[in-house]
């Protein structure tokens, strides 16, 4: 046999070694991602499990509008049914609780999995408080996009499927806190009213966490308190 | 012998010094007009001393959202203040790899400053090392001057990389403020620059787009707490992303971003306001 036919099957073997110990390592990386995944849908699932069914005898089901990330800087809404009930403090709990636990996609999701609405109270002037447990915070991804997405979806969400709300205040365990997660502020409001007319279309990020007097200044509506 | 306008205008820089450490903010309208006043005598003496008036305290007075408009003959350039976010303890977000964020954004105020000196800008950090002054102590900086500029740089955790979004303050603002009242509590410090951070932070913009394709085209309006108790323009830039095994294409952006903001600085030093809101009375 030539010499240079040698060398050329000698090349051809231990790329093929190669390729088999390539090919194995592959193998095990698409094992393992296959694992992670099935145990995210049971970590999923335990939560769905765990997390207090909130349903009132006056429940209906309708197709609400709940608005999941839509790219960086986006949230657009997506219509899923849902038994909601005709008490708006049930109804925003039961929106919000649609938006922690169901995203479609992991990527879609913009409120940390493990957060969960600790309480939720509608004052006599349309001011909303929504009470999250620590999750929020403790689970949030760092940054001013990724906050400001996550305001965007509880404001979006809350003015198109619960009426009569004029604004909202984002309490953790009960406290106001400082930021989000170290850039957006919590201790002032978001603007409900100037999310709500918008709320069939698809939405950019900056108009719907709007403190309340900075948008409403904007839309020429009354001046709320700051 | 001390000049009597130079001895004058010492105590006034230190008047002006005394009003930026208290806890309330003394709108810069009044206080300027107060200055402007005892500015004319001081010319005077300077006239008929043959000298021309020379010390910062005698720039023209600024006023909220139509400030910083001195006449095209006498245009100061503005102080910059960069603000590395984050610091110590508080690492901002965390790269796969172990890179934090409070080490890229001093890196890239590192760059921005060099970059800003070269073009005749005065800088001031709020941070040169691994410290975590307040967000409050942060905004004191810019505050104390009469002409700053202040720019908080962050980088996120999320968002394409190698893209950049500028963010303008978008706040409750004072009820006391809009009575009119001659004190402004810090926190709602940055209201009265709303028009002109929002100016800034779109010229900002502009640039990140193009210098990094796939940057938004215009600027965003948040809650950004960094900028709340700023009584200047003030903008928050934000790369992204710290999602990276490697930090190198991140640390990349330093050059690029450094020249976006050096000209979007330049942009509105010549026009602080936007041609619609400039005519507003």
């Amino acid at each position: 046999m030539p010499r240079n036919l040698k060398i050329a099957f000698a090349i051809m073997g231990v790329a093929v070694l190669i390729g088999l110990i390539g090919l194995r390592g592959l193998h095990d990386r698409v094992k393992s991602l296959a694992e992670a995944q099935a145990q995210k849908t049971e970590a999923q699932s335990r939560r769905e499990v765990l997390a207090p069914k909130i349903s009132t005898p006056s429940d209906t089901e309708e197709q609400v509008n709940i608005f999941w990330a839509a790219g960086p800087g986006k949230v657009e809404p997506v219509e899923v049914e849902l038994p909601l009930s005709a008490d708006p403090v049930e109804r925003a709990k039961e929106v919000l609780q649609e938006l922690i636990l169901n995203p479609p996609t992991q990527d879609q999701r913009t409120i940390p999995a493990d957060t969960t609405v600790l309480g939720f109270y509608i004052l006599p002037d349309g001011t909303a408080v929504a009470d999250f447990s620590v999750a929020l915070t403790s689970e949030m991804p760092s940054g001013i996009l990724s906050e400001q997405n996550a305001v965007n979806s509880l404001v979006k969400t809350l003015a198109a499927n619960v009426p009569g709300l004029r604004r909202l205040k984002i309490l953790v365990h009960g406290q106001e806190v400082e930021t989000l997660a170290g850039h957006v502020d919590l201790t002032g409001f978001f603007d409900l009213n100037a999310a709500a007319p918008q709320k069939a279309a698809a939405s950019q990020s900056a108009p719907a966490s709007v403190p309340a007097s900075a948008a409403s200044a904007t839309a020429g509506a009354p001046k709320p308190q700051g | 012998m001390m000049p009597a306008g130079f001895a004058l205008s010492r105590r006034m820089r230190a008047a002006l010094r005394a009003a930026a450490d208290s806890v309330m903010i003394l709108r810069v309208r009044r206080l300027f007009a107060c200055a402007a006043l005892c500015l004319v005598p001081l010319a005077c003496v300077a006239l008929q001393t043959g000298q021309q008036p020379s010390s910062p305290a005698q720039a023209p007075a600024p006023q909220a959202d139509q400030p910083r408009q001195p006449s095209t003959a006498q245009k100061v350039l503005p102080l910059i203040v960069l603000d590395p976010g984050h610091g110590g303890t508080d690492t901002g977000a965390r790269g796969s790899g172990g890179t934090t964020e409070k080490d890229v954004v001093l890196q890239f105020a590192r760059v921005a400053r060099s970059e800003f000196e070269r073009l005749g800008f005065r800088v001031v950090m709020t941070r040169s090392d691994d410290s975590d002054p307040s967000d409050d102590d942060r905004a004191a900086i810019a505050n104390a001057s009469a002409n700053a500029i202040y720019l908080t740089i962050h980088a996120g955790s999320t968002g394409a990389l190698g893209t950049a979004r500028a963010y303008y303050g978008q706040f409750s603002s004072s009820p006391a403020a809009s009575a009119g009242s001659s004190l402004v509590p810090w926190r709602h410090a940055q209201d009265s620059y709303s028009n002109a951070s929002h100016r800034l932070a779109d010229l900002i913009q502009v640039e990140l787009d193009r210098q990094f394709s796939g940057s938004p085209a215009s600027s965003t309006g948040a809650a950004v707490r960094d900028l709340r108790s700023v009584a200047a323009p003030a903008v928050a830039v934000e790369v992204s992303t710290m999602s990276v095994t490697d930090p190198t294409p991140l640390l990349a952006m330093a050059g690029p971003l450094a020249v976006a903001l050096t000209r979007a600085v330049a942009d509105f030093h010549q026009a602080p306001l936007a041609p619609a809101a400039a005519g507003k009375p």
